[in-house]
């Protein structure tokens, strides 16, 4: 259960046993988070494990995961509850006959068979404990959308015309995600706890391939993350993120290398650099320094 | 217990409780500029009530994930944390004013003070008022670009983007809207309702596919536009939000195409491209010559389908006008139309003589001015229906 963490500590310790490294800070506002039952807003560059921690968070809690990817258009209908109209006329057709006051018949065609639970829904209408909901990237969606998620976030609860407004029982715990492509609503940032996930420094990056790779080799593990950490110093079109480490590692693993020389970085840069212009200048540099 | 009361005697506070010195904290937060309302100083309570204030690390992260909400303000946060908690409250006064203002600095980017030929102006401290009040605000959207302080300058910034992205927010709106009307299909509403037994479910509509107007923009960023190309770049990516399609270009004496850094990022990121590209960034104009360039390298591919073309200069070119007037004949026979923007034409007495102006009006659909806020919003009736 939620409680059973009596402070920041004993999470970052949880964690670490789920193979998530974390700091006390980012500790502390899980610990907030399940504390106070305020949502998490975790912004930060692409591929620092800001989505990662909602997986890890929710087995440790054993509890359910709840995911909303957002997106550009995303509306009320995919994200919250939609009538299942067809459902709805063929029982409409199927009552014909049977007696009913309209008032039992419409009742019956607003009941909860009949609703299609989209996510946040299904987030509110948990049984036996709070779930964890995942709002991911969030600065996809638009600003309407980002309206409605007001109403959920504050008091936990959802209006359906029809049927009236649905309290949860148990409240979930919200993690929101955002890559800052645009700037959140000054309104919903207020309603979140907020933290900020940056790329790690270079102890913290090994610890976490290790802690994926538990067979890789310490020589090349050092080389491999030296080498990322000096990638992302510099001007790129897509700065590597974490996520990209491990990819670039794995490979070298699965590929055979013992360490980082020049074939093996030339075959495997498409692990870790995701644009043509960013792999040509880096080959062509890396050729200037041999020459 | 102990640890908690040895925390506050070092203090050496006139507040009596952990409370209070909690509440007094969050105050002076919030007059340091900080946007913390009641509902922030509760849940600071709270979280003191789970136990985190054992450890001084602890309660520090927790604070910050409840007053914060952006990496700007974490800055700000822990510099005011370490100077309330960690300090005499008697030296608080003095420093008061000083970190207001360095944190407002922090918000501007050198790239931006550059590229309006002010990187050198003194920042008088003295000048670091907050404008907030509505009708400075107004004053400002009137002004002249060339007119602003530095201070004014990064406050209509600020004030620019707010409403060039409501702008933007606007024009997305009218085509949605658009896109619900138009006549009910029968016929396919009939055919598509057999399969539900004859109740027409799926009402199909017909409407006319969205046109996707294409926007090309071309910015004079010579020296003589300075001043002014900043905002209109601003205004340029405030563009990208509604036209999805939205080729720029930035030119002098030579063209450059920047719709790519447009679409990676923020504005102060393309300032910094540009100005690794340009080499004789605000040098002379040649315009004329920029547009042969466009015509030649890029209008095969991008003057199809009638896009709408947007030029933003003061119009002084140092090449020759014919040549001007010849490629914007070419230019407008495959486009839509032309609107130019000169932020020289908002000011008094001016008057389109100059050469290459005078060459390029007659093929025109829109001669507009520039030089102020104002005038970039009004460009928005425009667009609406570009």
């Amino acid at each position: 259960m939620a409680h059973s963490f009596e402070n920041p500590t004993q999470i970052v310790e949880a964690l670490d046993r789920s193979q998530y490294v974390a700091e006390e800070e980012f500790a502390t506002a899980l610990f907030l988070l399940l504390r106070l039952h305020k949502p998490l807003l975790v912004e930060g560059p692409p591929g620092v494990g800001k989505t990662e921690i909602a997986p890890v968070l929710a087995a440790l809690l054993d509890t359910e995961l709840i995911r909303l990817q957002c997106y550009e258009g995303l509306d009320v209908n995919a994200a919250v509850y939609e009538w299942n109209y067809q459902k709805q006329l063929l029982g409409i057709r199927l009552q014909e006959g049977s007696g009913l006051s309209i008032e039992e018949k419409e009742k019956h065609i607003f009941g909860h068979e009949y609703l299609l639970e989209r996510p946040l829904l299904r987030s509110i209408m948990a049984k036996t404990k709070p779930p964890v909901l995942l709002i991911d990237e969030l600065d996809r969606s638009d600003e309407e959308f980002e309206a409605f998620l007001l109403e959920l976030l504050s008091a936990f609860q959802i209006s359906i015309p029809e049927m009236g407004t649905i309290r949860a029982k148990h409240k979930p715990f919200v993690i929101l995600t955002s890559n800052r492509t645009r700037e959140l609503s000054d309104a919903l940032k207020r309603r979140c706890l907020y933290h900020w996930i940056d790329y790690p420094g270079l102890e913290k990056e090994m610890k976490i391939v290790k802690k994926h790779l538990p067979a890789i080799e310490e020589s090349l593990l050092v080389q491999i993350v030296n080498e990322v950490q000096k990638l992302r110093q510099r001007k790129l079109i897509k700065t590597p993120g974490v996520s990209e480490t491990i990819d670039w590692a794995e490979s070298l693993l699965a590929l055979g290398y013992r360490e980082l020389n020049t074939v093996a970085f030339d075959k495997t840069l498409g692990c870790i650099l995701k644009s043509a212009e960013d792999i040509s200048q880096v080959k062509k540099e890396r050729a200037d320094i041999m020459l | 217990m102990i640890k908690i009361l040895e925390m506050i005697k070092q203090q050496a506070f006139a507040a009596r409780s952990l409370t209070e010195s909690i509440v007094a904290f969050t105050e002076f937060a919030r007059s340091h500029g900080m946007n913390i309302g009641v509902q922030e100083t509760r849940d600071a309570l709270s979280s003191a009530a789970c136990g985190l204030l054992a450890n001084r690390d602890q309660f520090r992260s927790a604070l910050q994930a409840i007053f914060c909400h952006s990496p700007q303000e974490i800055r700000l946060f822990e510099k005011l944390f370490h100077l309330y908690w960690d300090t005499n409250p008697i030296d608080l006064h003095e420093t008061r004013s000083q970190t207001s203002v360095s944190g407002k600095m922090e918000k501007r980017t050198n790239a931006s003070l550059v590229m309006l030929g002010m990187a050198n102006t003194d920042n008088k401290k003295e000048d670091a008022k907050d404008i907030t009040g509505a009708s400075d605000e107004e004053r400002l959207k009137k002004t002249d670009f060339s007119k602003l302080g530095t201070m004014e300058t990064g406050i209509l910034a600020e004030i620019a983007l707010k409403l060039f992205h409501q702008m933007a927010l606007r024009l997305r709106r009218r085509m949605k809207d658009n896109l619900l009307g138009g006549q009910i299909n029968l016929r396919r509403t009939i055919r598509r309702s057999i399969g539900y037994g004859g109740e027409p479910i799926d009402l199909l509509r017909k409407t006319q596919r969205p046109k996707k107007t294409r926007l090309i923009v071309l910015l004079d960023v010579s020296g003589s536009m300075d001043k002014y190309s900043y905002f209109l770049l601003l205004f340029i990516c405030a563009l990208r939000e509604h036209f999805r399609q939205l080729e720029a270009f930035v030119f002098s004496t030579v063209l450059i195409r920047i719709s790519k850094a447009l679409s990676h990022g923020r504005v102060d990121q393309v300032l910094s491209i540009i100005s690794d590209q340009a080499d004789n960034w605000s040098g002379g104009t040649r315009i004329g010559s920029s547009l042969q360039q466009f015509n030649e390298k890029y209008g095969r591919e991008m003057l199809n389908g009638s896009p709408t073309i947007i030029i933003l200069s003061d119009g002084l070119d140092t090449g020759s006008p014919e040549l001007l007037s010849i490629e914007l004949k070419k230019m407008k026979r495959r486009s839509k139309r032309i609107i130019w923007l000169n932020p020289l034409k908002g000011s008094r007495g001016y008057k389109p003589t100059a050469g290459g102006m005078q060459a390029a009006l007659p093929e025109l659909d829109e001669f507009m001015s520039a030089n102020n806020l104002q005038c970039l919003i009004e460009l928005e009736n425009i667009l609406a229906d570009a």
